[in-house]
């Protein structure tokens, strides 16, 4: 029997609630609205936001039984007004709007941990109750998931990643949509298969930062020659919740892990900081040769972030500024001469004349 | 770093920051130091209420510089804040806030801000992102402000400043203080669940005011005195009642008895003066000259009446005259007095509150709702939204169209308030004029009831 979808849109929704109510979680991908909806929101309003909102209103979504939506930020939060204003005309419910801290301390994972649990009564009382065994279950399996990714990008700080950006991307992708037992299932089989097909030491290595942004930002990078190496994006890394340890109460493990992931540019404060001092450590683990930082435009927490970003990886590592959209027009040329400058850099790191 | 380094620190800083701020403006320090003099010569009781007003920032800002025009100079704990911190604790502590957006808008007001906005944006802060923000941006990269001891953030209303405020303690090297703010308590029921959630969010914001107070101890050593903390609340609590009185006087005084661009100046529910005693006075003042006015009140009782949205420009344009020249600017959102009195005996709670129940921070149909519930039959809005700001340029379709069904006329004018390069006055005038013609047509109702906090 197919089971309910849910529709979620920022990675700080914690689906492991979703899925211990017995419904399908399903993440609304970069393409599956309309780029440029705008009457609603304006037009200076951020892309994702506007595609969510164009693809609510134009039915895109009736094949869901209802949305959670986060307050990640100011866009994401009007994204709820929109929906709102509009619920007569939009055929699934918006059921809950989570409130997600932007701080990591002890109190703020205590105020999300309540309001986890308040969506989880939300839920409860639309479909039934959630048993502590189901939840429990629904926490495991998800960080079984957790793990597993984690695997598969250690295994990308080698010479030769024996998957490519492009890969991860299918893999993220359809993470958001696929029933979580088949989708650990499928990415066991290729942890099991380990087999490095091409030999990727002499490209640069390359991390991309930012927001939810379209696969062809990364085909982009590697169809120039480089390989992408990680993804500190919506994407990529924030699909991973971080590994936090047991705690007896179900909604707290789950605030504190979210809360604890890599961070978003949403949040801010200590964890922003040391979300800073992960990036310095990724770059130095994964051998990075630069960073693409790639900023929707009107995404106020990206655009503010970028001078603290550039700044503080001053002299570390070259970084580029790219600006788009959630569609697949990326600019290639930027692209292309920054992959080019870094493999020129690479090419004399592996032959020893670098200096 | 301890206290007693950060002080010399800044001490030496903010000399050097105080000559590029006045280079800044063309002057030399001993010249602007002298200006100042001259204009805290006159005595505080025969000031206006906007002079008053204006004194009591500019002493405020010299202050923060370690310049006393009125005394001898001596070193303040300064905490930069974000726009929607409140600002009770830190008086009680004996710390001056200092708030970069109120300084954007005295540069744009003097016609300093473009240089900074260039300045931030050849830097890699965005075109796309608030100019308030941005003009603080390049007043830090040109180091013209003066170093703070402390950082205070909010969380609520305005991502880019919680992020800008990040940027600031890595440039200045300066511990920051963030307060997470909950969203969207009007929205809450009556439930079991709501009241939980709204216990929950009120305890959580009271306890993490209480951290700060920690946080300020342990990084600048001052203590809080609670009987302080009373006196300082007590202040506010009487600042807004003369605020409250005069807000009353000109939304319902027939003919209009204020001119809204002075109004707008106040920006009360922004600014960094609520706790202090000449606050209290300020406000005391706008009222009895609202009254006198409203004593003698001469002119059209006919003429249009609008309620402003949002803020001013602040740079040099028309677009107000213009305005008020036709209709009459009877109450800003920026004056609204939208909190209780504060509790003395529970101050933090009562803060948390006043902070939570921000009604710009709560779905944009329950804001909208709000104010039509409030709204005089016949007058009209003009919002003044900088597209910069995400938060309420990404109201105004949802809006328009409520208000529309209620009857209310709404302009919306795509502008900013700092930054004069993409201002169009003559693309501007002719929605406006449009805009005018339709309300001046509409029936007014004179009828009108007191509320006690205007719109």
């Amino acid at each position: 029997m197919n089971k309910p979808k849910i529709g979620w849109f920022c990675t700080y929704t914690p689906v492991e609630i979703i899925e211990a109510a017995g419904l399908e979680p399903y993440g609304v991908r970069v393409n599956s609205g309309k780029a440029h909806e705008d009457v609603y929101l304006g037009d200076a309003m951020c892309s994702y936001v506007r595609s969510c909102l164009g693809g609510a209103l134009s039915g895109d979504y009736d094949f869901l039984d209802g949305v959670v939506i986060a307050h990640s930020c100011e866009c994401m939060r009007r994204f709820y007004d929109g929906w709102m204003f509009k619920q007569e005309d939009i055929k699934p419910d918006c059921l809950h709007f989570l409130d997600v801290p932007r701080i990591y301390t002890e109190k703020s994972i205590d105020f999300f941990a309540a309001e986890i649990e308040r969506l989880k009564e939300k839920l409860e009382e639309r479909y039934g109750e959630i048993s502590p065994g189901a939840l429990s279950e629904a926490v495991a399996r998800s960080a079984y998931t957790s793990k597993l990714l984690s695997q598969l990008n250690e295994s990308r700080k080698s010479d030769a990643p024996f998957v490519t950006g492009a890969q991860i991307q299918k893999l993220m992708i359809q993470s958001m949509t696929t029933p979580r037992d088949q989708f650990n299932s499928e990415l066991e089989a290729i942890l099991g298969n380990k087999t490095a097909v091409t030999d990727h030491s002499r490209k640069p290595r390359i991390m991309v930062y930012g927001g939810p942004a379209s696969s062809s930002l990364i085909d982009a990078i590697e169809d120039s020659g480089g390989i992408v190496v990680l993804e500190h994006m919506c994407n990529g890394l924030r699909q991973i919740k971080a590994d936090v340890g047991q705690d007896e109460n179900p909604c707290k493990y789950l605030a504190r892990s979210y809360l604890a992931k890599p961070p978003c540019p949403r949040m801010v404060g200590e964890h922003s900081i040391f979300g800073m001092s992960q990036i310095q450590k990724m770059v130095s683990e994964y051998r990075v040769a630069g960073i693409i930082f790639f900023s929707i435009k009107f995404c106020a927490n990206s655009q503010a972030f970028w001078p603290m970003f550039k700044d503080t990886l001053a002299g570390d590592v070259p970084v580029k500024m790219l600006e788009g959209d959630v569609s697949p027009d990326v600019n290639v040329r930027e692209v292309q001469s920054f992959v080019k400058k870094l493999a020129r850099r690479t090419e004399r790191h592996v032959t020893g004349t670098e200096g | 770093m301890s206290p007693e380094q950060k002080v010399s620190e800044n001490t030496e800083q903010r000399k050097i920051q105080f000559r590029n701020f006045a280079a800044m403006t063309g002057l030399d320090e001993d010249s602007m130091m002298e200006a100042a003099r001259q204009n805290f010569v006159k005595p505080w009781d025969e000031l206006s209420a906007s002079q008053k007003r204006g004194r009591l920032l500019t002493g405020q800002l010299l202050q923060s510089f370690n310049k006393n025009p009125g005394n001898n100079d001596e070193y303040r704990v300064v905490a930069w804040r974000s726009l929607f911190m409140p600002t009770e604790i830190t008086y009680a502590m004996g710390i001056l806030p200092f708030t970069t957006e109120m300084f954007a808008a005295q540069l744009a007001l003097s016609g300093l801000a473009g240089g900074r906005l260039e300045t931030a944006e050849g830097s890699g802060f965005s075109p796309d992102l608030c100019s308030f923000i941005k003009t603080g941006a390049g007043a830090v990269l040109e180091n013209i402000l003066p170093s703070p001891d402390i950082i205070l953030t909010t969380t609520h209303l305005c991502d880019p400043a919680a992020k800008f405020a990040s940027y600031t303690a890595q440039k200045y090297n300066r511990p920051e203080f963030v307060l997470d703010v909950p969203y969207g308590l009007w929205s809450l029921g009556n439930n079991a669940s709501d009241i939980r959630k709204l216990e929950n969010a009120v305890s959580y914001v009271a306890s993490q005011l209480e951290d700060m107070v920690e946080f300020i101890t342990r990084e600048t050593g001052l203590k809080l005195d609670e009987s302080k903390l009373v006196s300082v609340i007590e202040n506010t609590n009487a600042a807004r009642k003369w605020l409250m009185m005069g807000n009353d006087l000109t939304l319902y005084t027939v003919p209009a008895i204020s001119l809204g661009s002075k109004e707008l100046n106040y920006a009360a529910n922004l600014m960094q003066t609520w706790g202090t005693e000449e606050i209290i006075d300020v406000y005391k003042s706008r009222y009895e000259e609202l009254q006198a006015a409203a004593d003698s009140a001469e002119g059209d009782p006919t003429r249009p009446r609008i309620v402003w949205f949002h803020l001013r420009p602040y740079y040099r344009n028309s677009i107000l005259e213009y305005i008020e020249e036709r209709v009459d600017i009877v109450q800003t959102q920026v004056n609204y007095v939208f909190w209780d009195e504060l509790d003395v005996s529970d101050p933090y709670r009562a803060m948390a509150s006043k902070m939570l129940f921000h009604p710009g921070y709560c779905p944009v149909g329950i804001r909208t709702q709000m104010i039509i519930d409030r709204m005089q039959k016949g007058d009209g809005i003009i919002a003044f939204y900088p597209k910069s700001c995400r938060h309420f340029h990404s109201s105004a379709r949802i809006e328009t169209e409520m208000f529309k069904k209620a009857g209310i006329p709404m302009l919306i004018i795509d502008g900013d308030c700092i930054d004069s390069r993409g201002d169009d006055f003559h693309v501007m005038k002719t929605r406006i004029d449009r805009f005018l013609k339709g309300l001046q047509s509409q029936a007014r109702n004179d009828d009108r009831t007191i509320s006690s906090s205007g719109i």
